[in-house]
């Protein structure tokens, strides 16, 4: 490495501000990006940099001064990561882009205009991006259907259709609702992820939903007419008579809305449940019941 | 690769308050989203650039200002020359 009073062409009796303000004409010339087309320029000015970050530090300038240390055994600056011009350069859109310098040289006749204006309406009528946005909606809202209404960071709103039986994880695209594009480009579209939140009665497989469901003794083995909740509210069912903890019930059309019209059913799992605490008069009954006792349900047959 | 507020902050190096008031002054534009605000690198690289000319250049607030309008029109005017050299069938950059 050359002598670093020569890089930033300095004596060697320079003060401190006179290297700084070395450094600062330097830098203002050879920063890579003050210097976004010239690919020289970034290895002069990381040997002026180091330069700097020898003499401008007294301690390291008096050691280097006393022969301690050598331009080249001086700490490295630390290894570049990429100049900002290696991504305003890049041909994606970002934020920072601006063409209002050459904006006039656009409007007028001849061909250079025309060529400019050519290869900016390929930038010009760019579509707008689609923006994601994520929605939680409740277990019924994704079989009944909801509108649900997001705020956006800017405070607008979305209006959100939920379609009847939508399944976690969809995700459902407003065409247009997006961020605005540029000219003829037309804004790009919102894309929303609907979370379907559970429902710890419902089970859903498919189209066709499953809920177990607690019945009474009286009611499993006399049968009867009782309330069982379903997404879009509860309907009455029958439970016929001798009715078990494992018996199956179809509730016909009352599970998910199938694409395409109709829909699935829902299940319900019947479970037997003894009255609690336990009823004196019940037991009189079952220890007295010979073919109650008789009955081996772990029997095959 | 896109990160968000926290994971920018820690990349970049910079103080919340440092941040919001380059957002402020529009020195850095980052992504709004639902979920929040969004950076790229490169948001890093430009945290870095405003950085250097703070303390390598000596620029005050309003030189960054100017320098950075400026820096912008000029990027913008080298990628209309690319395009431009890309349409003439000339070589690639």
């Amino acid at each position: 490495m050359s002598n670093p009073y020569e890089v930033l062409g300095v004596s060697a009796s320079a003060s401190p501000a006179e290297i700084q303000s070395a450094y600062r004409k330097l830098a203002k010339k050879l920063h890579p990006d003050l210097n976004p087309g010239d690919k020289s320029a970034e290895e002069k000015f990381k040997e002026v940099a180091a330069a700097y970050d020898l003499l401008g530090d007294a301690d390291k300038r008096r050691r280097f001064d006393a022969g301690e240390i050598d331009a080249s055994g001086a700490e490295r600056p630390p290894p570049r990561q990429n100049y900002y011009r290696d991504y305003a350069g890049a041909d994606t859109g970002h934020p920072y882009a601006n063409t209002s310098g050459f904006s006039d040289f656009m409007d007028s006749d001849d061909i250079f205009a025309d060529l400019l204006r050519r290869g900016q309406r390929a930038q010009a009528n760019r579509r707008g991006q689609d923006l994601h946005y994520r929605l939680a909606i409740d277990f019924s809202e994704s079989i009944a259907g909801a509108s649900k209404r997001i705020t956006l960071p800017d405070g607008g709103t979305l209006d959100v259709k939920i379609p009847p039986g939508l399944v976690s994880g969809q995700t459902l695209r407003l065409k247009g609702k997006g961020a605005p594009g540029a000219g003829t480009g037309g804004p790009g579209d919102a894309l929303i992820e609907v979370e379907v939140l559970p429902d710890p009665r419902f089970e859903r497989e498919g189209d066709d939903i499953t809920i177990e469901l607690a019945v009474s003794l009286s009611e499993a083995v006399l049968g009867g007419r009782i309330r069982v909740p379903t997404a879009t509210g509860a309907v009455t069912m029958a439970v016929p008579k001798g009715s078990n903890t494992g018996t199956v019930l179809r509730l016909k059309g009352k599970g998910a809305p199938k694409r395409g019209g109709g829909s699935g059913d829902q299940f319900v799992k019947l479970k037997v449940v003894l009255p609690s605490p336990p009823d004196a008069e019940l037991e009189a009954f079952v220890s007295g019941w010979a073919k109650g006792k008789a009955f081996d349900p772990r029997k095959e047959g | 690769m896109r990160m968000d507020k926290q994971t920018f902050l820690k990349t970049s190096g910079l103080q919340v308050k440092v941040l919001e008031l380059w957002i402020e002054q529009e020195w850095l534009v980052p992504q709004q989203t639902a979920s929040g605000v969004f950076f790229e690198e490169i948001d890093v690289a430009r945290v870095r650039l405003i950085r250097e000319l703070q303390s390598r250049i000596g620029a005050n607030d309003a030189g960054i200002d100017v320098i950075l309008h400026l820096m912008d029109q000029l990027h913008g005017m080298r990628r209309a020359m690319a395009e431009l050299r890309r349409d003439m069938g000339g070589p690639q950059a």
